[in-house]
């Protein structure tokens, strides 16, 4: 099931960790006036929400990916993002607990972000910022703006 | 300068060095270095699991990915006992 809190730019995530999908919603709330984080559970629940995306429908701002996850994988979500007009602009972050070069050569490849899941506050402090660093400078700006 | 400093990153870091090493560098190198095993929750922790070089490393959460609770090494398989116990097989053979 798809969750949603009604803000203006969208940021989507899908990961089958749960506590995950808690961790970066938390670390999104200190943007909460201004941007609204969707999920989903899997590879097939991602694609399903993604392809709904039309001119009428408001495009995510930042795609972030888990790697490993049940009924299609991240970087599968990632190929057929990369195939859909709607989409192909957005940017994509792979968000994994691999740190591994094989990975970070796949998201280079097909233009995506790269950011090992944080092992402690110090590196989950950083994270929201790399991730807002991969937003367009427009979406970049709105979102920090209005943050101070 | 350079060389020496890949010279010294190349060389493999045994456990027993590792255990002597500050808990933060520890982290740094998991999150650089480390192969990520798996994930289990027991008695209200949660835990992770990486290989690091020929060995195991466990760090026990008391708030996940927040506050760790301690660093355990290991290099005994034993340690996967607990990890493999929580593998959901139907993601496996589906």
């Amino acid at each position: 099931m798809l969750n949603t809190t009604k803000l203006k730019n969208i940021v989507f995530y899908a990961d089958d960790d749960t506590d995950d999908l808690e961790l970066v919603q938390d670390a999104f709330s200190r943007y909460t006036t201004n941007v609204e984080v969707v999920t989903a559970k899997d590879g097939v629940q991602a694609l399903s929400y993604l392809k709904t995306i039309d001119h009428y429908t408001p495009a995510p701002c930042l795609i972030i990916l888990d790697i490993n996850m049940p009924m299609l994988g991240g970087r599968d979500v990632l190929k057929k993002i990369k195939e859909m007009p709607a989409l192909a602009s957005v940017p994509v972050v792979l968000f994994t607990t691999s740190s591994s070069n094989l990975d970070k050569e796949f998201a280079k490849k097909y233009d995506a972000g790269f950011i090992t899941k944080p092992l402690d506050i110090s590196q989950m402090q950083m994270i929201t910022e790399l991730f807002v660093e991969h937003c367009s400078d427009e979406i970049k700006n709105n979102i920090r703006k209005r943050l101070q | 300068m350079e060389f020496e400093a890949n010279r010294q990153r190349e060389r493999i870091m045994r456990m027993s060095e590792f255990e002597l090493v500050p808990a933060r560098k520890q982290i740094e190198t998991l999150y650089l270095e480390g192969v990520y095993v798996g994930k289990c929750k027991t008695g209200g922790y949660v835990k992770l699991l990486f290989q690091l070089e020929s060995f195991y490393v466990e760090i026990v959460y008391l708030s996940y990915r927040l506050a760790i609770q301690k660093i355990r090494c290991s290099d005994s398989t034993t340690i996967l006992d607990e990890y493999l116990e929580q593998i959901e097989i139907e993601y496996l053979v589906g």
